[in-house]
C-alpha cells in the first residue's frame, strides 16, 4: 500500500511564532505506521489561510470563526494495517507533559473490548483555558492533537459530526466500521 | 518513469486530466460528500496516474484505471474519516419540506440517503448512476461478483424508494 | 427507466472541481520533483518552486499560498473534529 506522508509545516519564511503546547515524540508510531498524517499550523498561517476560507461553504464559515482566538492547532494522525500496533509506551511521553498543573484532564474514555482510549485535557492560565489536548486512540489507528489557544469545543465536534455527512445519532446494533 | 520530461508525454497526461477531472472527482465527492477531501483524492489519482503512465495502454485503459483508482482512494479515506457513526437509513431525519421530482431539493435529499448507505452499496449506487454502468463492469471495477452488485443495486432502490414514497413521492 | 432512476441519474451527475484543479495537480508534480530532504533545505527549494513557478506565470504566488494553506487548515480541523465528535459519541453511548 502506498503510504501517504502529508508534511505540511506552513508559515511565511520570515518568522515562525511555535505556540505548541507540548511535545509530541511520535517518531515511534510513525516509523510502524501505514499511513501518517501530520499537520501543524501556526498562528500567523491561521490568520493567513482565514482570508481564503469561504464564507458562503458553511464548514469553512465555521472554521474561520473557530480560527479567531487560536495560536495554532498541530495534529498527528497514524493508521496502522493491524491491530494493536500502539502501545500505551507509545503515548507515556505525551501524557507525561501533560500532567503537569496548567493541564488537567476533563475526560478519559477506555474501551478494553474495541481497543479504544481517548482523553481530552484542557490548558488554564491564569483561569482561562488556554489549550486543549486530545488523545484518540482506536485499535487500528492513533491521533494526537493539540490546540493552542481559545477554542469552542462543541463547535468543533459539530464540525467533526458533519463533514460532508449530515450529523445523526447512532442507532443500537448499527458499529461505526 | 520520468516526470514531465518531453512536451508530447506533458500533452497526453494534461490530456488525461482534461477528459476525465470531473469523473474522477465527482466519484468521490458522491462518496465522501466533502469537496476538500474530494479534491485531494482526485489530486492523489492524477499524481498517481503520472507515475504510472508508461503502463496505460489507452484512451479506454486510462479511463478504466481512472475509475478503479479513484474508487480504491475513496475508499481508504472513507475509512480514514471513519469518526462519524453508520446509521439505518431508515432512521435519516426528514427535511422539512417535501420535495418532488424535478425538485432540487429531491435531488440533495436522495444524495443524503445515498451517504448513509455502508461503503459497498453507495459506491455501486455512484457508478450505476453516475458513471451509467451495467452490474458486470461494476463487479469487475470493485472486484465482487455480480450477483453481489445486483444484490445491493435493488437493496437500496428498495429503501430509497420506500423512504420517498412514505414522504408522499411515486411515479409521474 | 423509472423516475426514481431519472432522479438518481440526475442527483448523482458528474460535478467540476475547482477551476484550478489542473494546475494544482501540475504544480504537485512540480514540488514533488524537487524535492529534496527534509528540514531547511526542503523549505527553501520549495519556496524557489514557488517563485519559479509564479515567475514563470503559471500561478499568483500568493494565491496559491493561500490555498495550501486553506486546505492544510481544514485538514487539520477535519481530523480534529472527528475526533472529538467520535469521543462525544462514545461517551453518550455509555451514558445512555
Amino acid at each position: 500500500m502506498t503510504r501517504l506522508c502529508t508534511v505540511a509545516c506552513l508559515a511565511p519564511l520570515a518568522a515562525i511564532l511555535w505556540a505548541q503546547q507540548f511535545k509530541f515524540n511520535l517518531d515511534r508510531l510513525a516509523a510502524k505506521a501505514s499511513n501518517n498524517v501530520d499537520v501543524s499550523v501556526s498562528g500567523s498561517t491561521l490568520k493567513f489561510a482565514a482570508r481564503f476560507l469561504d464564507n458562503s461553504d458553511p464548514d469553512e464559515a465555521k472554521v474561520k470563526k473557530l480560527i479567531g482566538g487560536l495560536d495554532g492547532i498541530y495534529v498527528k494522525s497514524f493508521e496502522f494495517k493491524t491491530e494493536h500496533a500502539w502501545t500505551e509506551a507509545d503515548l507515556e511521553s505525551i501524557r507525561t507533559q501533560l500532567h503537569t498543573p496548567e493541564w488537567e484532564r476533563m475526560l478519559g474514555y477506555k474501551s478494553s473490548e474495541d481497543g479504544e482510549t481517548d482523553e481530552i485535557y484542557v490548558r488554564t492560565e491564569n483561569k482561562k483555558i488556554s489549550g486543549v489536548a486530545i488523545i484518540a486512540c482506536e485499535a487500528k489507528s492513533v491521533t494526537v492533537v493539540n490546540i493552542a489557544g481559545v477554542i469552542d469545543l462543541d463547535s468543533l465536534a459539530e464540525l467533526g459530526g458533519h463533514f460532508g455527512v449530515p450529523k445523526l445519532e447512532k442507532t443500537p446494533g448499527h458499529k461505526a466500521p | 518513469m520520468t516526470g514531465l520530461a518531453t512536451a508530447g508525454q506533458a500533452l497526453d497526461f494534461d490530456e488525461l486530466i482534461g477528459a476525465h477531472q470531473s469523473m474522477v472527482f465527482s466519484l468521490a465527492y458522491h462518496f465522501l460528500r466533502d469537496r476538500e477531501s474530494a479534491e485531494e483524492v482526485a489530486q492523489e489519482v492524477f499524481l498517481s496516474l503520472h507515475r504510472n503512465l508508461a503502463a496505460i495502454q489507452s484512451p479506454q485503459h486510462a479511463a478504466f484505471w481512472l475509475r478503479k483508482v479513484t474508487v480504491q482512494r475513496a475508499f481508504d479515506e472513507g475509512r480514514r474519516r471513519k469518526r462519524r457513526p453508520q446509521v439505518a437509513l431508515e432512521d435519516i431525519a426528514e427535511p422539512a419540506a417535501a420535495a418532488r421530482p424535478g425538485d432540487p431539493l429531491l435531488g440533495e435529499t436522495l444524495r443524503r440517503l445515498i451517504a448513509t448507505l455502508a461503503d459497498a452499496p453507495r459506491m455501486v449506487m455512484i457508478l450505476r448512476y453516475q458513471e451509467d454502468l451495467d452490474p458486470m463492469d461494476i463487479a469487475e471495477l470493485l472486484e465482487m461478483p455480480v450477483a453481489t452488485v445486483k444484490s445491493h443495486l435493488q437493496r437500496s432502490l428498495a429503501l430509497l424508494r420506500g423512504k420517498l414514497e412514505r414522504r408522499g413521492l411515486g411515479e409521474h | 427507466m423509472d423516475w426514481l432512476d431519472r432522479e438518481l441519474g440526475q442527483a448523482l451527475n458528474r460535478k467540476n472541481p475547482s477551476p484550478d484543479f489542473a494546475e494544482r495537480v501540475r504544480w504537485s508534480l512540480h514540488v514533488q520533483k524537487h524535492q529534496p530532504a527534509h528540514g531547511l533545505q526542503w523549505w527553501l527549494a520549495t519556496a524557489a518552486a514557488f517563485v519559479s513557478v509564479a515567475g514563470a506565470g503559471g500561478i499568483g504566488y500568493r494565491q496559491h499560498q493561500g490555498e495550501v494553506a486553506r486546505q492544510q487548515v481544514m485538514q487539520a480541523f477535519r481530523i480534529a473534529g472527528a475526533s472529538l465528535n467520535h469521543i462525544q459519541t462514545q461517551v453518550r453511548e455509555v451514558r445512555r
